[in-house]
């Protein structure tokens, strides 16, 4: 059983950005089109800002409004499948035979976004990048648990991108838009959750009946206890089932 | 402003996304590195693999010589005069 504080939160994709924007979005989930809007990232500086491709813009545009100036505090950048859109052009570069971009090279990382999260706010403190297929956000919440037995506060920033289409032969739960969810967990303050592994382990939760889903199911059940328009959630990671619960105080 | 002047600067702004600066706002004798243009070292090495397409010119990544060509527009522009194919 592990107990946390969600201190403050921000969710980002094309057209939704306050937490209004997304309770009406998760009540009524309509298709998400278009470029991101004002989440630009004006505090960083325009030699910086441009090595910023969408993943970036959607994953930093969430995260910066949560940390002051100058304050430092871990994070963890979790994204399950990093920027895919640029590695494949990398790829299919080196497939013509042409010289790769060294700059596109050092942004095709799993830990770019983070690297110029850090470079940008001249924050030294610690960074964990995450990748994982199944339970984004959970295993992001396990590893911040742990950071926060030494650490008092820890910000989490959970990302994707839509994948190019030549894979999505091959993923399920792809992401239909952009998205980035950043939150800051605490131990001081803030709303109050409780993560715990159920005993038993149940069925795999259904994907929707018609196979389609806006966003990854596990993301949209995370933004509805975020939005508090739900108090609890399941996760399912590795056979085990997870509840996330809101606890009121 | 000679147009190999013109044209080195339109390539550094191409290839290294810098959207917000026009061919006009880089001086002709001022660093391109730290100061003055305030570049960095990934886009050396992007403007290097630029000079081996367009050019043809091969550097060594990190010698002095490079260093020098790489002080300016104006050295680059030598560079390429004494050794560019274009």
């Amino acid at each position: 059983m592990l107990d946390f504080q969600v201190e403050s939160w921000m969710a980002v994709a094309p057209g939704l950005e306050s937490h209004g924007d997304w309770c009406n979005w998760l009540q009524n989930p309509q298709v998400v089109q278009g470029d991101l809007g004002s989440a630009s990232l004006k505090q960083i500086s325009p030699m910086l800002r441009r090595r910023f491709g969408v993943l970036g813009k959607c994953a930093v545009g969430a995260a910066l409004p949560l940390v002051n100036e100058g304050e430092n505090i871990p994070s963890i950048f979790a994204s399950r499948h990093g920027d895919t859109p640029l590695t494949l052009s990398l790829l299919e570069g080196i497939g013509r035979n042409e010289p790769m971009s060294p700059t596109g090279f050092s942004l095709a990382v799993h830990n770019a976004v983070s690297g110029l999260f850090s470079i940008a706010r001249k924050d030294v403190s610690g960074v964990t990048a995450v990748a994982a297929v199944e339970g984004l956000i959970l295993q992001t919440l396990l590893e911040a648990s742990g950071q926060l037995l030494t650490s008092g506060r820890v910000l989490c920033v959970v990302y994707d991108v839509p994948l190019p289409a030549l894979y999505h032969g091959y993923c399920e739960g792809v992401a239909r838009f952009p998205y980035a969810i950043a939150f800051i967990l605490s131990h001081k303050k803030g709303k109050r959750y409780r993560l715990m592994q159920d005993k038993i382990s149940r069925k795999k939760l259904a994907i929707s009946e018609s196979g389609f889903s806006h966003l990854d199911p596990e993301a949209m059940g995370f933004l509805e206890i975020l939005t508090g328009l739900s108090t609890e959630m399941r996760f399912e990671l590795n056979g085990r089932s997870w509840r996330l619960r809101r606890v009121c105080s | 402003m000679s147009s190999l002047h013109l044209e080195l600067k339109q390539m550094i702004i191409d290839t290294l996304d810098l959207e917000d600066i026009a061919a006009e706002e880089i001086i002709n004798d001022e660093p391109l590195f730290v100061e003055g243009l305030c570049l960095d070292s990934i886009d050396a090495l992007e403007i290097g693999l630029a000079l081996q397409k367009r050019y043809g010119i091969k550097l060594k990544a990190d010698s002095e010589e490079t260093r020098q060509h790489f002080a300016s527009i104006n050295s680059l522009a030598l560079l390429i005069e004494s050794q560019g194919s274009r």
